[in-house]
């Protein structure tokens, strides 16, 4: 289950973090994302050790944590993506979908004509659709 | 790490033991321990000693003790120890040569020893070495390997020992050591007996409990137990052989079967069953890791802790007992990441292995040690709030009894028992698990876990920031903090939270900041400290906390001391800390525990500048509606003032500070203005806003008008914000066009207006204004009239005329510049360095009329160069002039700036603040008045032959060439080209004194009264020239033309311009004499049908005779008589004169026939000029009936023309 999805922007700033999880755990999934930008940064300032290719905006697990397993995803205008599930098997295509279908959600939200760059997205839509990815990727899992 | 016993650290080193011969034990085990690997060496004085070593004691023998005993326990605490300090692998007896050749009796105490020996190791597998050493006094010594030439002892002795010791001929040695060599060999032979029989002795008992493993491989459950147990011991065994990759091998079936019995074994109470197996689990792991550490087999090693990890993470056992899970979970952490540290100097760098391991999906931080560091905290405060909880459990319902008191660790690993004194003896008895539960708890009481925590924490923390994991670090740093603020050391607290708070304000985390500040508030609060409590207060309260984010609730355990973030929560601050403020709230503190006020004593100011977090409580913007202002002049400020806080804040009064004093306002609020009106502020201009409240997000805009008075720049500093009595906020000023975006807020969608309502003001407003100098009140005027000339001296008036302003020591400075710039004033290297390098030269500064430069004061200046001028002005009061003139001469035609500049002081101090200027430049061209040409002609009718005109000389050619001896006409002309009337009054030759002799210049006469030449007028005058003597070049002097400005009629000359002259340098001559002189001769004018007389002289200047060829051409108006060719000679120095008769035939203007003189010595011929060679002729005889002066006139000019 996914349990935190966060959009992070240039100055490493949160655009949108959303918890996904009825216990009470938002702040520590807050310091899970902020810490992952650490990872974040560490692979994107060595690209050579990631080995992948140039282009490749998945990042991959960033770190496991005790009972988490944090994802990134950078997309070309350098905005991060942070995905925080407690599946522990998950699959790496599963994240990439994932990410994928994340990626075009935050691409119409940040198209609207009264969204200001650099700022925090708060649109409802973007909120709605997102959960709804985060619903499918339980689903995409069982299956 | 280091709790474990050195066993266990280290791996294990063979042990043997060393019997009799006390003397040489020393040197023996030195060299055993230098070997590579080192054995240890246990040494006995005497064979007999051995057998209290060993001492039999078969209840504790692993081999004879029955399976339901040994199934008692996994793993004997002592067990390895025992194997590294008591139970060797190999005994060697040292027999001195003296026993065994010694007497019988001495010879049977050594067999009876042996005999001895030779039981008690046997049962334990122990190998035996006999080594026989040879005392020194024998001085005797053989070869190595052969023993049995001794004749010490004998060879049946010898026999007799071996056979009775039973051991092969290999391990019987001998052992010299008589010099330095032999004892070397000796120890190097035993080193490697030793090396070799330990290594089989451990081979074999590996074998022996593989063997006894597989053959009881039954699935029993107790069995289980054993088979473990076998299994590590197997691995313990291998690793004595230093075969580590078997070790590993049993280590890890161990391990899993362990992992197995969690479920299966019933052995002992539930509790302790678990804690057994974890921490034998807890050894065999940590034997696992080390070996595969030092291995360098860093990624095995992190995939095993992981797994190892994973399958004990979830066997938390009984809820009683959580918080010794939670502990050994801790400890697992923290040993890890010290193996991990300390190995991770000797492998390769961390970063190299992870480019390997991304398939794996091992992550950077599983590499870093402060990773587990940090875990092994976080596990440590799971546990410390579970024991809590349990002792707060333990405390309601058991009164404290003593019986934790004779607890103790038991014979194995993880097993405690109570020890009860039965007389002498002392019994283990196993515990209950309530009982156990109950010593655990105690035991725990006693360890201070925060401080563990913060230990653990730290290292993690300063290992991460080492790396610049920057955030991983900040979250360290946090736990720590808190850590510490539930220590209670606030002030370490507050030194952490304080840098965390930076990293989250800069990348604007919120919800994590609120977290920081509320504990931050706090530490505050609780150490009295009034001014950071509301300074963290006032940030809280102005974060961006969103509404719709307030659906995340914290939960009671991990929400900061300031409650979670939301809306309501920041009201609530805000009102507190207003409260505060108003001086109707105080704050305790605990450490003084003392009520901290905002009183009249206390008064609070809080300073807010350009990168204070503050800026989102109070910003201040300040824009001047002008960039320039006049001085004295009024413009607009306007004051924008924003908050984010949640609440309406009301400023009782706003300070607004310049940096010209004297332009400090105080703007008060409507509410409060009654109650400052008697306070003494008369010196500062107040003023009165209606309202000054504080909505959050609202710009509080206040237009004021301003002026000042002190030209320069005028800035904004800071405004004030005064609310309630004694608490004042200082914020800097900040201009709207470069102004940054509020920190924090900048990232939320929000409505963002600016700070002026004029948009265009926001953009590029500023808070400083610059004010300009005090406008001027004098006149300062440059009066020229036309063009100057060049050579005169061109008079310029200038004036200083006051209109206002008195004029106190005024300076006028005189500025030449050249209107087309380069180099007008600077010599030219060609040109001689006189007056005349200046092309345009300031003469002088004269002052008004009836000013003498001695009535000038010393004080006043004069200064006058080239191209400057310094003057300095008479006090003027208002309505006074003053004026003076400028004398400039030209040189050269040349148009130049005349720049004048008055500085002057309006007021009579000499402060140089109040200076004004003006500036008045003025082009000013320089042109040529008169153009002087002038032409040298031949008399008429005369003509001199001149070499050089036949023959030129190249460079002769730009010198006008004058017959010697001859009279030459100098014609030269004096042309008007300016644009006004100019009088001339003379045109003169100036010769110096040695030309008089060369030659004479003759005025052809002298003007009495000049007219006026008006524009483009020429006047020509005549001079004769009549060179004397014979110089190759003649320099005729200078035209010297005196001139002046025509005034009109009625001037007086000279009163109105002064003289001008303007010279002009004639040209050098060249001087000829002549050979040849041609001249024509014919009367003036000629009458129809007249005949007169044609000459043609020839005279002859040389020394030679000349033949010259004449020839006369017809012409159809005249009848010539004469020859038309003919050769004549001319004798030298004489003339010869042709003459012809000719009557014209034409009346009119008539062209006499041309003749042609040829001089066949110079070859040049010479034809005079169709104007020469023309004759008037009149059709009768002219009667000129007027008077006699007609005739005269006549006569004269025939005269003239002769």
């Amino acid at each position: 289950m996914i349990v935190c999805v966060a959009v992070v922007g240039h100055q490493n700033n949160p655009l949108y973090i959303q918890s996904f999880t009825d216990a009470d755990d938002a702040l520590k999934l807050h310091h899970i994302v902020h810490c992952s930008l650490d990872v974040v940064d560490e692979r994107v300032n060595n690209p050579k050790k990631s080995g992948s290719a140039l282009n490749e905006t998945f990042l991959g697990l960033l770190y496991p944590t005790e009972n988490y397993k944090v994802y990134g995803y950078l997309t070309n205008t350098k905005v991060k993506f942070i995905l925080v599930t407690t599946d522990l098997d998950v699959r790496d295509p599963d994240v990439r979908n994932f990410f994928r279908r994340f990626h075009a959600a935050y691409v119409d939200a940040v198209s609207n004509p009264f969204h200001v760059p650099g700022k925090k997205i708060t649109s409802k839509t973007f909120a709605e659709r997102v959960s709804n990815i985060v619903k499918s990727f339980g689903l995409n899992a069982a299956v | 790490m280091e709790d474990y016993p050195e066993e266990m650290r280290s791996p294990p080193v063979s042990l043997v033991s060393v019997a009799g011969c006390p003397d040489l034990h020393q040197t023996i085990s030195t060299h055993l321990h230098s070997l590579q690997p080192p054995i240890n060496t246990l040494a006995l004085p005497d064979l007999s000693k051995i057998s209290l070593l060993l001492a039999p004691n078969p209840k504790d023998d692993q081999s004879s003790i029955p399976d339901s005993a040994a199934s008692a326990g996994i793993l004997k605490r002592d067990w390895l120890l025992k194997h590294r300090t008591k139970i060797p692998a190999v005994v060697a007896a040292l027999l001195s040569s003296d026993c065994v050749s010694g007497d019988p009796a001495q010879w049977l105490q050594l067999c009876s020893d042996l005999d001895n020996l030779k039981t008690v190791i046997r049962a334990r597998n122990i190998r035996l070495v006999l080594v026989v050493v040879h005392s020194h006094s024998k001085g005797e010594f053989d070869q190595i390997g052969n023993v049995f030439d001794i004749d010490d002892i004998t060879e049946d002795r010898m026999l007799a020992l071996r056979k009775r010791a039973e051991i092969d001929s290999k391990y019987f040695i001998t052992f010299s050591q008589n010099d330095e060599t032999e004892l070397k060999q000796s120890l190097h032979r035993l080193g490697s007996i030793f090396g070799e029989l330990a290594n089989i002795y451990y081979r074999d008992e590996g074998r022996r409990i593989k063997a006894r493993i597989e053959k009881k491989s039954c699935s029993a459950v107790e069995l289980q137990v054993r088979y473990c147990f076998k299994a590590s011991l197997v691995a313990v065994y291998a690793e004595f052989r230093r075969d580590w990759v078997e070790a590993i091998r049993f280590y890890e079936d161990a391990y899993h079967t362990l992992r197995e019995m969690i479920g299966t074994s019933t052995r002992l109470p539930a509790i302790q069953r678990l804690i057994e197996i974890k921490t034998v689990a807890e050894q065999v792991h940590f034997k696992i890791s080390t070996l595969l550490l030092h291995g360098g087999k860093i990624i095995e090693a992190i995939t095993w802790f992981r797994q190892h990890n994973a399958s004990y993470r979830k066997v938390i056992g009984p809820p009683e007992a959580v918080f010794l899970h939670w502990e050994w979970m801790s400890r697992q952490f923290l040993v890890f990441a010290e193996l991990l540290e300390t190995s991770s100097g000797a492998i390769q760098s961390i970063s190299s292995l992870i480019a390997g391991t991304i398939e794996k999906s091992l992550t950077e931080w599983e590499f870093r040690p402060a990773n587990y560091y940090q875990l092994a905290a976080k596990y440590l405060k799971e546990k410390r709030s579970y024991l809590e909880s349990a002792v707060s459990l333990s405390e309601t319902f058991n009164d404290s009894d003593n019986s934790t008191d004779s607890v103790v660790p038991s014979l194995f690993v993880g097993q405690f028992a109570r020890l009860i004194e039965q007389g002498n003896a002392f019994l283990m008895q196993p515990l209950t698990d309530d009982e156990y539960i109950h010593y655990a708890i105690s035991e725990g009481k006693r360890f201070q876990d925060s401080i563990e925590i913060i230990a653990l924490l730290k290292k993690s923390y300063e290992s991460f920031s080492n790396f610049k994991v920057q955030r991983m670090a900040a979250l360290c740093g946090f736990q720590m903090a808190s850590e510490y603020y539930v220590v209670g050391d606030f002030s370490s607290a507050k030194q952490l939270f304080d840098g965390i708070a930076n990293l989250y304000r800069q990348e604007g985390w919120v919800s994590l900041l609120w977290e920081v500040l509320g504990y931050l508030r706090e530490c505050s609060r609780k150490q009295g400290q009034l001014k950071d409590f509301i300074e963290y207060s006032l940030e809280m309260a102005a974060l961006p906390v969103s509404s719709d984010t307030g659906g995340v609730q914290y939960s009671r355990k991990e929400c900061n001391p300031a409650g979670s973030a939301s809306i309501e929560q920041k009201e609530l601050i805000h009102k507190e800390v207003f409260e505060l403020i108003s001086g109707e709230l105080s704050l305790t503190s605990l450490e003084s525990n003392a009520d901290l006020r905002v009183t009249g004593v206390n008064q609070l100011h809080l300073e807010i500048d350009l990168v204070s977090p503050l800026r989102v409580v109070l910003l201040a913007s300040v824009v001047f509606h002008e960039h320039i202002v006049k001085p004295g002049s009024s413009t607009l400020i306007t004051l924008s003032l924003l908050s984010q806080l949640p609440l309406t804040v009301e400023v009782d009064q706003l300070e607004v500070q310049f940096n010209q004093s004297a332009c400090n306002f105080v703007v008060n609020s409507q509410r409060t203005l009654l109650d400052s009106a008697n306070d003494d502020q008369q010196s500062q201009r107040v003023e009165a806003a209606p309202s000054l409240s504080l909505s959050q997000n609202r710009w509080l805009r206040l237009t004021y008008d301003i002026k000042s008075d002190q030209s320069g720049k005028l800035e904004c500093i800071s405004v004030i914000a005064k609310m309630g009595p004694h608490f004042t906020i200082c914020c800097r000023a900040e201009s709207p066009a470069s102004m940054g975006d509020l920190p924090l807020w900048k990232f939320e969608d929000r409505v963002e207006a600016y700070p002026t309502k004029d948009r265009a003001l926001a953009f590029t407003g500023q808070k400083a204004t610059q004010v300009e100098e005090p406008d001027p009140q004098v006149n300062l005027n440059i009066d020229a009239s036309g063009p100057a000339f060049v050579g005169e001296s061109f008079v310029i008036p200038v004036t200083v005329a006051s209109k206002g302003h008195a004029v106190h020591s005024g300076e006028l400075k005189i500025n030449l510049v050249d209107v087309r710039g380069g180099g007008l004033f600077s010599p030219r290297e060609t040109e001689p360095i006189t007056l005349d390098s200046h092309h345009v030269q300031l003469l002088g500064i004269t002052g008004p009329e009836g000013e003498d430069e001695s009535n000038l004061g010393a004080d006043n200046i004069k200064k006058i160069q080239e191209s400057f001028g310094l003057v300095s002005v008479p006090f003027l009061n208002s309505g006074d002039s003053w004026s003076c003139k400028l004398e400039i001469k030209w040189h050269r035609p040349k148009p130049v700036m005349l720049y004048a500049s008055l500085g002057y002081s309006p007021d009579g101090n000499d402060s140089t603040a109040h200076i004004v200027n003006i500036h008045k430049s003025l082009q000013i061209e320089g042109k040529t008045a008169i153009l002087i040409n002038h032409q040298f002609m031949l008399p008429f009718r005369n003509d001199p032959l001149l070499p050089s005109k036949i023959k030129p000389v190249p460079d002769s050619d730009q010198l006008v060439t004058l017959p010697l001896s001859e009279t030459s006409i100098l014609v030269v002309s004096a042309k008007n080209c300016s644009d006004v009337p100019l009088q001339l009054i003379s045109i003169s030759v100036e010769s110096d004194d040695d030309i008089g002799k060369l030659c004479s210049v003759q005025n052809s006469g002298d003007q009495s009264d000049p007219e006026p030449l008006v524009p483009g007028e020429e006047f020509k005058k005549v001079f004769s020239v009549k060179p004397k003597m014979n110089v190759s070049k003649l320099m005729l002097g200078s035209v010297r033309i005196k001139w002046r400005r025509y005034a009109g009629i009625g001037d007086q000359p000279g009163s109105a311009a002064s003289l001008v002259f303007t010279d002009q340098r004639l040209p050098d001559v060249n001087l000829e004499l002549s050979p040849l002189v041609v001249s024509l001769e014919c009367p003036p004018y000629a009458v129809l049908g007249d005949p007169f007389t044609y000459y043609i002289k020839v005279r002859n200047q040389t020394q030679l005779l000349q033949e010259l060829k004449l020839s006369l051409a017809d012409a159809q108006s005249f009848v010539l008589s004469g020859s038309h060719n003919d050769a004549i000679y001319v004798l030298p120095k004489s003339e010869q004169i042709v003459g012809y008769k000719l009557v014209p035939l034409a009346s009119g203007m008539q062209q006499l026939p041309r003749f042609t003189v040829t001089s066949t010595r110079y070859s040049s011929a010479f034809q005079p000029s169709s104007g020469e060679s023309t004759i008037f002729v009149f059709p009768c005889k002219p009667h000129f009936n007027m008077t006699d002066v007609g005739d005269r006139t006549i006569e004269s000019l025939a005269a003239a023309a002769e």
